[in-house]
């Protein structure tokens, strides 16, 4: 369609990955709840070129999400209490879904639930559903079962969700991982043993800024989740640690804004990214980041992207 | 960043302070920039730069397109990092514009009476409504232009260039420097009685606090109101969910809706009053 794009991608090396089953013809996804259902960035992104969709977050019934306001800006990044507003499952199915049969991409359902029970019905539904290509856990939510803990904080409850949803469906499963732990590689494990097939990281950090004139939060839901290049050091990290501890592969997720940003994660060992908050301040920043990752390619000569994930070089043990 | 369809680079023309914090910004762009309708909005962040990261939600105050360009102005109040950053900018820096976005007001056609009820800097989409009205005007009986504007002083009444001579301005301060002595809505509520409701409509735009007000003045003296709502917005394009109010949903309950998608622009009556 686009002559530009089409000598782009004629030209371009070869970018296809595997993840866990699925393979995307290249390494940039974006990220749930930062692209809503794709329609809403048609008019600016071409959807073919992005190597995958990650839909807004999926549960059994509409949800009404959180009171206003929900969101603040904060130093390099933004706080957001949405609450998980979302149609629901199936009016996604019905009215959202038959949108992306136009497009040449996978389509990723981000699914989430306040118990296990609601996670696999969710799955069940998700995974019987042609032009689903792979789920995605999120399992940062509240246990409303446990006390409200997340069910991504200890590794038992992680393990359970991402067994209760492996049952439901033989579909690429990949478990979204909360970084509001104290060792994420032990989540990655126990989720590793559970029967995921990837795994994604970071989901945002829990946070929370107050205006001092009004002496009030700045969110109705007074802490939220923070995002965007202020977080970026974080989620590489734990991407570092993660890719070491665990055979599955690893998809990086935070504050990931330009194309050396993705670089880094790559490079890193993370087999493919996805791109969040970046996606609010700049439209087109999916295929931004994939049209810098191609030129880097081309400048270091570089022919396939595998050759370059997990090409970290160091020098020094680890310690901690 | 690779712009597209409706991402655009613009080069500021003018910006100069108008009241204490208020400040107008024109923005030059290509003439294939999209004509805005009164009551839309821009994503307005300044180019080449990061830092404050999110694109600010500024309400179009004016739009013009001559040769080989447009011009648009956008009036603003300078109310956190983004705005003071904005308030700075000179002649010649480059903003990077998402827009015309959202929907804006609806003029029922054989309209005989416009009200407009603004509030302090909620005078900027409201101008751009009134300019509208004017020129589509054939004759300056068409349609009786009634503008109620309100502030907390005297120096902060803004717009009042485009307002004077092209509506029947009615001028309201807080401490009474100027005009009638007391809130904007007051005023209203004094006045309504004698404007008769057929073929009338209100449109509105100001702080959370006059459009509680002037809900209970149009529930006693039903005139149909539109208003503009203010809302944080970190895309402006209804992905984020960040910018939503509550409004009367399907039954007797209420629902989150987009301020940016199905706003923000809402009929009076759809926004759901919260009893506090």
């Amino acid at each position: 369609m686009n002559p530009a794009s089409d000598k782009k991608r004629t030209a371009s090396p070869d970018l296809a990955v595997l993840v866990g089953g699925l393979t995307l013809k290249n390494p940039v996804m974006t990220a749930s709840g930062t692209f809503g259902y794709g329609q809403e960035y048609a008019p600016f992104v071409d959807l073919n070129r992005l190597g995958a969709v990650v839909v807004k977050g999926l549960s059994l019934e509409t949800r009404a999400g959180n009171p206003p306001p929900r969101i603040m800006e904060t130093p390099s990044g933004m706080l957001n209490a949405v609450g998980l507003q979302n149609i629901g499952v199936r009016d996604f199915i019905a009215h959202k879904l038959p949108f992306f049969r136009q497009y040449d991409t996978k389509v990723i359902a981000n699914i989430f639930g306040e118990t296990i029970d609601e996670y696999r019905r969710v799955a069940q539904i998700v995974g019987g559903t042609s032009g689903i290509h792979a789920i995605e856990v999120n399992i940062s939510c509240p246990n409303v079962k446990r006390g409200g803990i997340s069910f991504g904080a200890t590794p038992e409850a992680a393990a359970e969700v991402t067994r209760g949803v492996r049952d439901e469906t033989d579909l690429p499963l990949i478990i979204k991982l909360t970084p509001n732990v104290t060792d994420i590689t032990q989540i990655a494990l126990a989720v590793e043993e559970a029967g995921a097939d990837a795994l994604s990281l970071i989901n945002t950090l829990t946070g929370m800024s107050v205006d001092i004139e009004r002496r009030r939060p700045h969110l109705a839901n007074i802490t939220g989740g923070l995002s965007g290049p202020a977080i970026r050091p974080v989620a590489l990290r734990m991407v570092w640690q993660v890719v070491r501890a665990v055979k599955l592969p690893v998809i990086g997720i935070g504050g990931i804004t330009t194309a050396s940003d993705a670089l880094e994660f790559l490079i890193t060992g993370a087999k493919a990214v996805q791109i969040g908050t970046a996606s609010f301040i700049q439209p087109t920043a999916a295929t931004d980041i994939l049209d810098g990752i191609i030129d880097y390619m081309a400048r270091h000569k570089i022919g396939k992207i595998t050759d370059l994930i997990g090409s970290l070089i160091t020098d020094t043990e680890v310690r901690c | 960043m690779a712009e597209t369809e409706s991402t655009r680079r613009g080069r500021i023309r003018e910006n100069h302070q108008v009241a204490p914090d208020h400040f107008l910004m024109k923005v030059l762009l290509p003439s294939s920039f999209p004509s805005p309708a009164p009551g839309q909005f821009v994503m307005v962040r300044a180019a080449d730069r990061m830092e404050p990261l999110l694109a600010r939600p500024l309400s179009v105050c004016g739009f013009q397109r001559s040769h080989g360009h447009a011009v648009l102005e956008l009036l603003y109040r300078v109310t956190g990092r983004g705005t003071a950053l904005f308030s700075k900018m000179k002649a010649d820096d480059e903003v990077i514009l998402i827009g015309p976005l959202g929907k804006g007001f609806t003029v029922p056609s054989g309209l005989r009476r416009a009200i407009f009820v603004a509030g302090g800097v909620g005078v900027a989409p409201l101008i751009f409504l009134l300019r509208e009205l004017c020129l589509a005007a054939e004759s300056p009986e068409d349609m009786e232009r009634i503008f109620y504007l309100g502030a907390r002083s005297r120096e902060l009444l803004i717009g009042l260039e485009h307002l004077n001579g092209t509506c029947d301005l009615k001028l309201c301060t807080d401490d009474g420097s100027e005009g009638y002595h007391g809130l904007v809505t007051q005023q209203l509520r004094d006045e309504i009685a004698k404007y008769d409701a057929k073929e009338t409509m209100i449109f509105s735009c100001g702080p959370t606090p006059m459009v509680h007000a002037l809900r209970e003045v149009v529930e006693e003296n039903p005139i149909p109101c539109q208003v503009s709502v203010e809302e944080r917005m970190a895309c402006g394009l209804g992905a984020c969910l960040g910018c939503v109010v509550e409004v009367r949903g399907p039954g007797a309950g209420s629902e989150y809706v987009r301020v940016c998608r199905e706003g923000p622009v809402f009929d009076l009556k759809e926004i759901w009053e919260r009893k506090i």
